[in-house]
């Protein structure tokens, strides 16, 4: 992995708009829009996952709770991305070389095929499925997947904090 | 900050409590950043409880829930959440209390908490009074709109100052 001890890390950090951040209340601004979003991510797949799982909103079809909650994911996801990334360019050079951090990345691109699998894969049978309580294997699979995922990419998250 | 805040964090100063909230986050492999997800984690309960209901009365989101029904469903995950948040937190506050109880910051989480949990338990409570008590008029509907808004401000600020507290410790922490 040649490419993470490259030296176009030191320059992102140079970016005036890294000094910027860095060097002022933007970054805690920042943060802290990144930790509700991050947490409204999680909070908003939750009862899409527990339904997977057959524990919560039985009485709701899976079709629907997706449909009117993962728009709501995505935006929140959207949010934490641009605010990561804004908190990311003040130290590139350190955080491509954290262990925590790159756990997260590893975590997050999981979360995302496990995203993709149901959508694209489990999704097409969902007339079989969508109002079943409980609900089959391969769905409780996906759900605690998700949740353990996130959850992974949480404390990942955290511990970078804690490493850099 | 008033005095008596000051005080509780001079009380828990040396005490038990600290010691025993010190040795956790010491001794323990990885506890500060575990235990510090697991408040992360009872925060992504909080969006998906209460803030995912203010939104649903403000008639943003998952319409095609009622909100009687979510309010009886979702608010149990909200209180648990936030005993677990509590007992999450304790271990920081216990640990440095002068940190705490000396710095503003925390002061204003405190007193964004304390009222966004009675306005929630308020709408909690008349919410089982009577089934569908807050759609059972337009004057109550508009009355659940306005405490979801500011339960919204509340909740979202309590999150918020949580994240500041680190920052203004800098300052505040008497050396």
């Amino acid at each position: 992995m040649e490419f993470l001890n490259s030296p176009k890390w030191i320059d992102v950090e140079n970016w005036p708009i890294s000094w910027e951040i860095g060097g002022t209340s933007w970054f805690p601004f920042l943060e802290s829009i990144h930790v509700i979003a991050a947490a409204f991510v999680v909070g908003s797949i939750l009862m899409v996952d527990l339904r997977l799982l057959g524990i919560a909103a039985v009485k709701y079809s899976i079709s629907t709770l997706s449909k009117e909650l993962v728009p709501w994911t995505w935006g929140a996801f959207v949010i934490a991305t641009i605010t990561g990334l804004g908190m990311f360019i003040t130290r590139a050079a350190s955080h491509v070389v954290n262990p925590a951090f790159q756990w997260k990345m590893v975590l997050l691109a999981l979360a995302g095929a496990n995203m993709a699998y149901f959508h694209f894969r489990v999704y097409k049978n969902i007339a079989q499925w969508d109002n079943a309580a409980p609900t089959p294997i391969q769905l409780k699979i996906v759900g605690s997947l998700s949740l353990f995922l996130w959850s992974g990419v949480m404390l990942a998250g955290r511990w970078v904090g804690h490493i850099i | 900050m008033p005095d008596f805040f000051t005080s509780i964090g001079t009380l828990l100063d040396g005490s038990f409590l600290q010691s025993g909230a010190l040795w956790a986050l010491s001794t323990i492999p990885g506890f500060p950043p575990i235990i510090q997800t697991v408040h992360i984690l009872g925060i992504a309960v909080v969006m998906g409880s209460v803030v995912l209901l203010d939104l649903r009365i403000l008639g943003l989101a998952v319409p095609s829930q009622k909100i009687s029904e979510m309010t009886n469903r979702l608010m149990p995950w909200l209180w648990w959440a936030l005993a677990s948040n509590l007992i999450s937190g304790s271990f920081f506050l216990f640990g440095r209390p002068l940190r705490y109880f000396n710095n503003p910051v925390f002061g204003w989480k405190v007193s964004f908490l304390i009222p966004a949990i009675l306005v929630t338990l308020f709408f909690h409570l008349m919410s089982r009074r009577q089934e569908g008590y807050w759609e059972s008029s337009s004057k109550r509907l508009w009355s659940a709109r306005g405490i979801a808004l500011l339960s919204l401000f509340l909740w979202i600020m309590v999150a918020m100052a949580g994240r500041w507290i680190a920052y203004a410790e800098y300052i505040y922490y008497p050396a």
